[in-house]
């Protein structure tokens, strides 16, 4: 790992500029979780990394806290982490979903470190990726040797040009709830939806999202929650604990007069993106929840899927994975 | 010479038989024995040193002016060094030396291998210098996947001689004939006629693959060296091995074996991986001895976690065809046909399961071979061989069991002679429940559940291979009362001092406390590596002879002090010593020691008992094992949760029951991960690890870890004086194997592929084609 200095800047602005003056030297830390394990991989070498934590005033107490909003929605500041997060009990269950990603997630001492934002805006998992001796499409090189190296947990769903899938448990979560993420930039404070936070590999296989350099992320907005709201969210891991997940699954819905509606299904680790199934909305939408209507709605959302030479196993496995989740959103009994 | 009698055996199959003891050797602890402090769950003494970080391993040893080395490694799997420049490294702050470890023209043979080392003020300094170290390779052509590298066609992995790496403590399977290609034929293991055994018989055959697993200690290979005079080395080496670390620095600078002093205060877990001076893969001890005679400092030289990935061993992998024959609930024929990789090195067999644990069928040929790959070298790994065996061949059993009609655990009865294993068996199938347990795994089966439950067993072999003479222990009795044991012994993190103390304890009827003892250093009398499961079964005799030693000259000194003869002293519990009506402490007598100590030096002879069964007709007894496991699967997703494994283990005379316990545990731990989830993945594209860290290299943790029920059959064997046998290798052995076995019950297919990942399992339920074979 590079020797570097950690610079402490009181507001917003100072933090925000000193990056976008040199992005190429300089990058924010917030849990440092994923950062430093790319520096010391090798990956990146920034010389200074500017602490989010130091951010002080109206805007830190924002990035730090969890808090309704005046609509009836909620905020969750990008610098809360997964641990407070997770055991944030006054959060209404309607939200249910992101709190059992953000507790499901790594390691409870990962947990305890890892940011909102930090999650949203990690770099991929792909091994490839990670290794510092090979050069892969993500860092400049010409191909992604995920296509025909050991693909067992790359892309099954929109893939292409590059295979990875999207490392953060949280995006499956916020794109089911609807949610909006709120920037800091240049020009002050926007919002945009969640699931255009998150860039597919056709526009720049080395980026996984939009922000421009030096921005931002300040919260998470989830959207005031529907009557009768429900969500829910599922995962399979091959080890239980300290593992990121096969694929995920996060539902949110309303069950009114015995029928689904309002329904976002997104599923996570299947695809470079947190990946928006309308096939399975389209299936479910107006109809009684049932485990044999599940099956199908996670059949039809699987069924674009494009399984590369040694990942097909996950197809089978998203459609498990969302099924539980829509048995846990509708709370449908599972079949023995 | 004059017979003994014992009593040996185990439960109620208890006999005596009349032993001639080698001299000076004390009459062996056997199923009469009551003991007071051996066999007690006693924890462990360096506990609280451990948890609390206080214990200092190798990783932690600081000495004045050290400086620190870094390895610079070859990223091609196969290549010829054409030049190495050292300048810009050189140049670096900090920097003392760098030097080339592979010369120009050199043969790099896999990804890993060592190239040039640096040494520097700072370890990040280091790390710099080695990445400055400018390399020219001229590439050559490679192999890393086995099936490939098996063929004709696949590039020659060696041009010259093989470097065979020989670990002791392990029987070694040993080349058995002239390589062809990369593949090299190990000593086939045979008896009768396979083909005969075949006729008439139901059969089956399938291939079985396991992966490379690697040893992944939590401390990684690493040694401080420090020059004391051109004739004097002291090095701290993370070893399993303290007297193997001090012969090879001996012998490669040419000093007495008795100039270098080795010391392992503690040791963060070896597997196998850690004899010698140096890494199965690299030369890492001699380059930081190099280093240090060079710069005149002392230097510390540590594995990242990529470099212990890569190049300090792993357990190779195989490919199995398995052929197992019955009739009845006899078998007639067994057939292995095996090949593994042990990456650049040897010693890829499947071990002893297929041959030697059903030994009733008549017909038997097990035919491995290594074959070579440009991988990391493998190397002993905790039973070498074993586990993968067992997987494949209790695997096929269970599969021909269901085409017999008959239960496992009847099968198993029916051909297994070892009258311990039989017992653990039967004992067992009680405990777990069995029957019920698989009559509801059949139920879910055919109602074709979401969540199935499934009940496997299997078994273990080992040998008891307590060495003779090679630990020299020294007893003191103390004038402050207190009694000290020395012997140069590591703990590999079995709890070994404990038990030594134990000993004494025991011999002395001395309070534990009082007990004190020295180990981890080779000034305190030679003593074994901690492999083969035997170094308590080797070096408690010895100190229960010299402890019997020092007590027979302490009871000479109090007879002088109290005028009666050493016969006439009576020694009561509560330490006071008598004869004549005149008494004395035990404080008092020991104040009254002329000079420092009464002492007594002594080892332990050969094994010279072998009940209830010997090893593969060797001197020495056969250790048994049998484990059942318990799983869920959900066949939705295809993961595989370990419920509940119920171990049955012989260990001899149980000298500790908490820490042998806890060698089961580990045993188990390992053998689940194994069973699960732990896989080197290899591109074979780039001949790279992409997994060389803790994390995509996964390790079961407490989430994945079963319910683990350990009972320790005790066994009376009569083989040496304290009737200790080894436990750390045989614990391992079966428990992927009674996982696979229990995945076959749940889903009535099996998975012949470890590790039984969700796409294995979804493979097996028929969700998706088979994967790619290993390879
Ligand atoms: C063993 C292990 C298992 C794991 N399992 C999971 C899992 O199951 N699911 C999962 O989702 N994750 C998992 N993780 C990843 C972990 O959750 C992330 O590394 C962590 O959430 C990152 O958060 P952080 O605050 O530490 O981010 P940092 O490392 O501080 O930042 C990550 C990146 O985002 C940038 N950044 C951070 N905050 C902001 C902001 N507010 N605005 C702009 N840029 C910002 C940083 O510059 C950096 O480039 C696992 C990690 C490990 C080590």
């Amino acid at each position: 790992m590079n020797p570097f200095t950690l610079v402490r800047l009181p507001t917003l602005d100072a933090a925000r500029e000193r990056v976008s003056a040199e992005p190429q030297r300089r990058t924010f830390r917030a849990g440092g979780i994923d950062l430093l394990d790319r520096m010391k991989e090798g990956l990146d070498a920034p010389d200074e990394l500017i602490e989010l934590h130091a951010i002080a005033g109206e805007h830190g107490a924002r990035m730090r806290g969890i808090a309704a909003t005046e609509d009836g929605g909620w905020r969750i500041g990008a610098l809360v982490t997964l641990g407070q997060l997770a055991g944030y009990d006054d959060l209404p269950p309607a939200y249910g979903a992101i709190k059992d990603a953000a507790g499901n997630a790594a390691t409870p001492s990962i947990r305890n470190g890892a940011t909102v934002g930090g999650n949203l805006l990690q770099r991929p998992r792909c091994w490839y990726f990670r290794h510092s001796d090979l050069l892969c499409l993500k860092k400049g090189g010409y191909e992604c040797l995920a296509v025909s190296g050991d693909n067992r947990f790359n892309a099954i769903l929109g893939g292409g040009p590059s295979f990875i899938v999207h490392p953060s448990s949280l995006g499956s979560a916020v794109v089911a709830l609807d949610a909006k993420v709120t920037i800091a930039g240049e020009s002050g404070l926007r919002t945009i939806p969640a699931d255009q936070l998150f860039a597919p590999p056709t526009v720049d296989p080395t980026r996984e999202h939009t922000l421009a350099p030096g921005e931002v992320l300040v919260s998470v907005d989830l959207p005031p929650a529907l009557p009768g709201q429900r969500s829910a969210y599922h995962f399979a891991k091959e080890k239980q604990s300290q593992d990121w997940p096969l694929a995920e699954a996060s539902v949110r819905c309303t069950v009114e007069g015995g029928v689904i509606q309002d329904l976002r299904v997104a599923l996570g680790h299947v695809a470079p993106i947190p990946w928006r199934s309308k096939e399975a909305e389209d299936v479910l939408e107006g109809a009684a929840p049932s485990a044999e209507v599940f099956a199908k709605a996670a059949q039809a959302a699987l069924s674009v899927a494009e399984p590369l030479e040694g990942n097909a196993y996950k197809v089978p496995l998203a459609q498990g994975v969302l099924r539980y989740a829509l048995h846990f959103a509708t709370s449908t009994p599972l079949p023995a | 010479m004059a017979k003994t009698e014992i009593k040996v055996g185990f439960g109620d199959q208890v006999k005596a038989v009349s032993v001639e003891l080698p001299k000076g050797e004390a009459k062996p602890w056997d199923a009469d024995a009551q003991l007071e402090v051996v066999g007690k769950p006693i924890p462990r003494r360096d506990g609280a040193l451990k948890v609390s970080g206080r214990a200092k391993y190798t990783y932690d040893v600081n000495l004045p002016g050290m400086l620190y080395a870094a390895v610079v490694r070859s990223p091609l799997p196969a290549a010829k060094v054409v030049s190495v420049d050292t300048s810009a490294a050189e140049k670096i702050a900090g920097v003392k030396a760098v030097v080339q470890v592979a010369e120009k023209g050199d043969a790099v043979l896999f990804a890993g291998q060592d190239v040039a080392a640096v040494v520097a003020e700072r370890p990040e300094q280091a790390w710099q210098a080695a990445r400055a170290v400018k390399v020219e390779y001229e590439q050559r052509r490679f192999v890393t996947r086995l099936a490939f590298a098996a063929t004709p066609d696949a590039p020659l992995v060696h041009r010259g001689a093989v470097e065979e790496r020989r670990t002791e403590g392990h029987v070694t399977e040993g080349g058995g004939g002239d390589a062809q290609g990369n593949k090299r034929p190990l000593r086939p293991m045979k008896k009768g006629d396979v083909s005969k055994g075949l006729k008439g018989a139901t059969v089956h055959e399938a291939v079985y693959e396991t992966q490379v697993q690697t040893h992944s200690a939590l401390e990684t290979h690493g040694i401080v060296a420090r020059w004391d005079d051109d004739e004097h080395l002291t090095v701290w080496a993370s070893t399993q091995s303290i007297f193997s670390v001090r012969d090879e620095l001996a012998e490669v600078f040419d000093l007495k074996p008795t100039n270098v002093r080795v010391h392992t205060d503690y040791l963060g877990g070896g597997f196998g991986a850690k004899f010698g001076a140096s890494a199965p893969g690299s030369r890492l001890g001699t380059i930081a001895a190099r280093l240090a005679k060079q710069t005149g400092a002392p230097v510390k030289l540590m594995c990242d976690r990529h470099e212990e990935q890569v190049c300090t061993g792993n357990r190779p992998d195989s490919i199995q065809t398995v052929k197992v024959a019955g009739k009845g609930t006899a078998l007639t024929a067994i057939e292995v046909q095996s090949i593994g990789t042990a990456g650049i090195g040897t010693g890829a067999g499947v071990g002893r399961n297929a041959f030697a644990v059903y030994t009733k069928c008549p017909n038997i040929l097990v035919d491995s071979s290594d074959v070579f790959t440009n991988a990391g070298p493998g190397t002993a790994m905790r039973a070498p061989g074993h586990p993968q065996g067992a997987f494949a061949f209790e695997l096929a059993l269970d599969e021909l069991a269901t085409k017999l009609g008959v239960d496992p655990i009847e099968l198993r009865l029916a051909n297994d002679e070892h009258p311990v294993r039989l017992w653990q068996f039967e004992e067992g199938a009680k405990r777990f429940d069995w029957k019920a347990k698989r009559a509801e795994s059949k139920r879910l089966r055919e109602g074709k559940a979401r969540i199935r439950r499934g009940c496997g067993v299997a078994a273990s072999i080992w040998g008891d291979f307590g060495r003779p003479k090679a630990a020299v222990v020294t007893c003191s009795v103390l004038r402050d009362g207190s009694v000290e044991i020395r012997n140069g012994v590591q703990d590999i993190g079995t709890g070994i001092p404990t038990v030594l103390a134990q000993i004494g304890a025991e011999v002395f009827t001395r309070p534990l406390d009082t007990i004190i003892v020295r180990y981890g250093d080779s000034e305190l009398g030679s003593s074994v590596g901690s492999g083969g499961s035997q170094t308590t079964s080797s070096v408690t005799p010895a100190v229960r002879n010299a402890c019997e030693d020092a007590k027979e000259k302490f009871i000479e000194h109090v007879a002088e002090l109290l005028g009666a003869k050493p016969a006439d002293v009576s020694w009561a519990n509560d330490g006071t010593l008598s004869a004549g009506g005149a008494s004395i402490t035990f404080a008092q007598a020991c104040k009254k020691i002329p000079g420092e100590s009464i002492t007594a030096t002594a080892d332990r002879p050969a094994t010279y008992g072998n009940h209830p069964m010997p090893f593969l007709g060797a001197p020495m007894p056969q250790i048994a094992g049998v484990q059942f496991a318990e799983v869920e699967v959900d066949t939705w997703t295809g993961v595989v949760r370990a419920k509940h494994v119920l171990a049955m283990h012989d260990c001899g005379r149980v000298m500790n029951r908490l820490t042998c316990t806890s060698q089961v545990n580990g045993g188990v731990i390992l053998g689940t991960s194994y069973a699960l989830m732990e896989q080197r993945v290899m591109d074979h594209d780039v001949g790279r690890m992409l997994n060389p860290n803790l994390e995509s290299y996964k390790i079961c943790g407490a989430a994945d870890t079963p319910e683990i029920e350990v009972v320790l059959t005790d066994v009376y064997t009569g083989a040496n004086n304290t009737g200790a046998a080894g436990i750390g290798e045989p614990s391992t052995i079966p428990t992927a194997a009674a996982l696979a076995c229990a995945v076959f019950d749940a889903l009535g297919e099996p998975v012949r592929r470890l590790p039984m990942t969700p796409s294995r399992v979804l493979a097996a339920l028929g969700a998706v084609p088979a994967p790619k074979g290993l390879g």
